[in-house]
């Protein structure tokens, strides 16, 4: 049974086919990169598992339930979590409390609970801190956990992310173009961390464009042009694929 | 009770009722538009409800002051509940214009019913509210906005302002917050406007117009949008100074709509942005252990965003 | 009570044709950059105040005042935006809300101020343009010459602004502007260029709907501006925020709408009516009549 399931998924907005009828399945455990040109459609396929956008067709499944319809807060709860294309963090709440954020979905005191302040509800505050600090530790973030968000250089904003996602303690990881704008150092560092992720235990499913990093990271490849998949398989497979390399270089006069 | 009371010269007793009144309503509306980013055009809306419940439960059913104030803050909230779930989940601006066209609509209501006193207004309010209750009050809502603030309910209501889908990304069910939290705000401006109604003992529909509300928003506005300290300084120093200077309603409104493009021109995130109870007793700690370095400042990160 | 109602129907052109005047003006600028121009219902008052001013004190011909309070408010509406919108550009759109509710407030209690809190009369109709006369139309309605000059100048100036946004340069690189502002400012536009001009428009317009309320109804008053311009606004999303040819119908509809609920008795309840409208209009139909969907960016 695969963690992640997508079958004949398709969305259209007004005219334009950005997704068009993609199967694609994740195994537990494993990094599956998505790639393809700008304006693929990749990251719709993530907008989609994560239900901000409904599909017009096609079902998503993961562990055995259907996706389609349920809202983000719901897909996070069952253990999807998330970065995104363009960084988006709480820019004015100190690191730390981007991180508590996102565990949000494994804690329940409530509007009362906050008001009074019961000893259940300090106990909770003080797990979500130590929770919060191991994820920030993970992404070698812990030094920088009182300053906001946004004073964090591009390539902390985007280990801060991912931080903010592994606090829900996802089963499954949607990384979004997690390189982008990182240079060599920084995108090695980010390969030790992303493989020691998975050692955890958990499954990775990212979309890239530096296809270096895809290459040297992924179990599994698949690929997306113009909202189609046109291959899927090892890393090495798809390199060769000619589909794949007309789409990347542009098709031959024939 | 009553330990305040008497303690001062009258005017300045009901100079610091009035303050202590609008640090209330003014909390509440930082909890909507300053620390979830909902602007609410229509508070001084749900501050009349509470007036007016409050003032027909002890006029008309000789009803204890602690139970008056408690069904203006739940009728209040109700209101917030009803017009909120609708609302909600339209866009900043939009949202803005439907909370001013309820304060209006419910303005225009109240003129047109006679059981309220229609235009008259409602007159012979029992003169209950005192500095002391007063203060009781504005302790309990500060203390319990500080504690909201600290929470991760707190947490997810500013993870909302900043970016709502990131919010709900993370597990946050943005359209339940929002409504928690306005219908909160309202409980909490209810409980300002019966506080209110019981001190100036007679109430008329226009003095709970667009005007009042604005107002309002200015003290938030002033004192650093999302920054409870700062709402306390608003409101303190803008119900005071005109009171004291005693300016003419003109002149303070023009000041008013004068201070509002200049803060967002200049100082966006107002006297304190970013600064919360917290921030400041950790700064008073470092000040207490010399051996640490003050290595940020708080009360200079929320500027310029 | 046929006639009676052809009567309102009549008088809510008239009202409505000086709503979608100044709804146009909401709608240009919402268009444009997004911002909910809340000063503008003082514009419109100030465009009343001036067109008095002119008439009375300096004693200027009808003609000339009218035109007088639209280059006034022309040039106050762009200084607006220079002082109080433009800094904002790049905030959020709470803070530019903020400052534009900052500056409705400031003005009308300026015109408190300056004209006192006591509603202004015009000089009585046939001193400063004719005589008022009544037409009979079918069935017992009515129409009268003041009620013809208010609808024919507010079509005219419509008509206008059409052709000048179809046709002209500047026409067009305003709804360039409006469909994509950065790209529009790529491709050579001078974008602070535009948002003056739409600013300079609208204003003028809202000016033109101040001196004919103020004709019509005979009165101008500081705070006028704070209904007229939520109900002109309320006419804007009606009839879809941004689309000029949804502004005009959209005010029209609204027109009518009050003048429906006077006909049927309910006057003491016309505003909260015209707010009712609005608000169901945003919860059914947010991008109004003749808007189009916007797609949520990710």
């Amino acid at each position: 049974m695969p963690l992640l399931e997508l079958n004949e998924v398709t969305i259209r907005f007004g005219g334009l086919i950005a997704v068009d009828s993609v199967d694609l399945v994740i195994e537990k455990g494993e990094i599956l990169s998505l790639i393809g040109p700008n304006g693929a459609g990749k990251s719709t396929v993530f907008n989609l598992v994560t239900g901000i956008y409904p599909p017009t067709a096609g079902t998503i499944t993961y562990k055995e339930q259907r996706l389609n319809g349920k809202k983000s807060y719901h897909i996070n709860r069952l253990g999807i979590a998330r970065t995104f294309q363009n960084i988006r963090l709480f820019p004015e709440l100190p690191v730390l409390d981007n991180v508590k954020v996102g565990r949000h979905c494994r804690s329940k005191a409530s509007v009362f609970g906050a008001l009074l302040r019961t000893p259940a509800v300090k106990a909770e505050e003080k797990a979500i801190e130590q929770k919060a600090l191991e994820c920030l530790e993970l992404m070698g973030l812990d030094h920088k956990k009182d300053e906001a968000a946004k004073n964090l250089p591009y390539g902390e904003q985007r280990r801060l992310e991912i931080a903010r996602a592994m606090a829900s303690d996802p089963e499954l990881l949607l990384l979004d173009e997690p390189a982008a704008g990182m240079n060599s150092t920084e995108k090695k560092v980010l390969v030790e961390k992303i493989t020691s992720i998975r050692d955890m235990g958990l499954t990775v499913f990212l979309v890239e464009h530096d296809m270096k990093f895809v290459m040297g990271i992924s179990d599994r490849v698949a690929v997306l042009d113009y909202g189609r998949k046109i291959a899927d398989g090892s890393p090495t497979e798809v390199q060769k694929n000619p589909d794949v390399i007309a789409a990347y270089l542009g098709k031959e006069v024939v | 009770m009553g330990l305040l009371d008497g303690l001062l010269p009258a005017y300045y007793e009901s100079i610091l009722i009035t303050v202590g009144i609008y640090i209330i309503l003014a909390l509440g509306l930082n909890l909507i538009t300053g620390v979830t980013g909902q602007l609410n055009l229509g508070h001084a809306a749900y501050m009349c409800i509470g007036a007016y419940t409050s003032a027909i439960m002890s006029m008309h059913y000789g009803m204890p002051f602690i139970v008056a104030i408690l069904a203006g803050g739940l009728l209040a909230a109700a209101f917030g509940v009803v017009i909120g779930y609708p609302t909600l989940r339209l866009t900043g601006d939009y949202l803005a214009i439907c909370t001013l066209g309820f304060g209006e609509i419910l303005k225009s209501v109240l003129y047109n019913v006679p059981a309220v006193g229609g235009a008259m207004g409602l007159a012979g309010i029992p003169p209950k509210t005192t500095l002391t209750i007063v203060f009781i009050v504005m302790i309990i809502v500060i203390i319990s906005m500080v504690r909201v603030e600290s929470s991760r309910f707190g947490r997810a209501l500013v993870a909302i302002r900043e970016d709502e889908i990131a919010a709900e990304c993370n597990g946050i069910n943005a359209t339940k917050y929002k409504l928690q939290m306005f219908s909160l705000g309202c409980f909490i401006a209810g409980i300002g406007g019966a506080l209110w109604a019981h001190k100036i003992m007679v109430l008329q529909p226009r003095d709970f117009g667009f005007l009042k509300s604005i107002e309002i928003l200015n003290m938030v506005v002033l004192g650093g949008l999302g920054s409870i300290p700062g709402t306390i300084l608003g409101a303190t120093v803008l119900t005071s100074i005109p009171e004291i200077l005693r300016f003419s309603s003109e002149y303070r409104m023009l000041l008013y709509g004068a201070l509002l493009v200049a803060m967002m021109i200049f100082r966006p995130h107002g006297l304190m942005g970013g600064v919360s109870f917290n921030s400041i007793a950790k700064r008073g700690m470092r000040w207490l252990k010399p051996g640490d370095k003050p290595d940020d400042k708080p009360g200079q990160k929320g500027m310029g965003g | 009570m046929l006639s009676n109602l052809l009567v309102q129907l009549i008088n809510g052109i008239a009202l409505g044709s000086t709503y979608a005047l100044i709804a146009l003006g909401y709608t240009m600028v919402y268009g444009i950059i997004l911002l909910i121009n809340f000063a503008h219902g003082e514009i419109f008052m100030a465009g009343a105040f001036v067109g008095l001013m002119l008439v009375t004190v300096f004693k200027v011909h009808i003609i000339f005042a009218f035109l007088g309070a639209m280059l006034f408010c022309m040039i106050m509406g762009v200084i607006i935006e220079k002082i109080a919108y433009k800094p904002l550009r790049r905030s959020t759109r709470l803070a530019a809300l903020i400052s534009a509710i900052g500056v409705s407030i400031f003005l009308s209690n300026l015109a408190n101020l300056v004209f006192g809190a006591k509603p202004t009369t015009f000089p009585p109709t046939e001193e400063i343009l004719f005589k008022i006369q009544t037409y009979e139309l079918i069935a017992g309605a009515q129409i009268t010459n003041l009620q013809i000059l208010t609808i024919v100048t507010s079509a005219v100036l419509m008509v206008c602004l059409q052709y000048f946004i179809k046709k002209s340069r500047i026409g067009k690189a305003m709804r360039a502007t409006s469909q994509d502002y950065d790209t529009a400012a790529l491709m050579g536009v001078n974008v602070n260029r535009i948002i003056s001009y739409t600013f300079a428009i609208g204003s003028s317009l809202a000016a033109a709907g101040g001196v004919l309320v103020g004709i019509y109804f005979g009165v101008v008053k500081y705070n006028m501006g704070f209904m007229v311009g939520l109900k002109a606004f309320t006419a804007a999303v009606l009839g879809g925020i941004g689309s000029i040819p949804g502004a005009m119908f959209g005010g029209l509809l609204l027109g009518i709408g009050e003048m429906l609920a006077v006909a049927l008795g309910l006057s003491s309840y016309r505003d909260a009516i015209a707010f009712g409208i609005l608000i169901l209009v945003l919860l059914i139909k947010p991008t109004g009549l003749f808007g189009t969907q916007i797609q949520k960016k990710v």
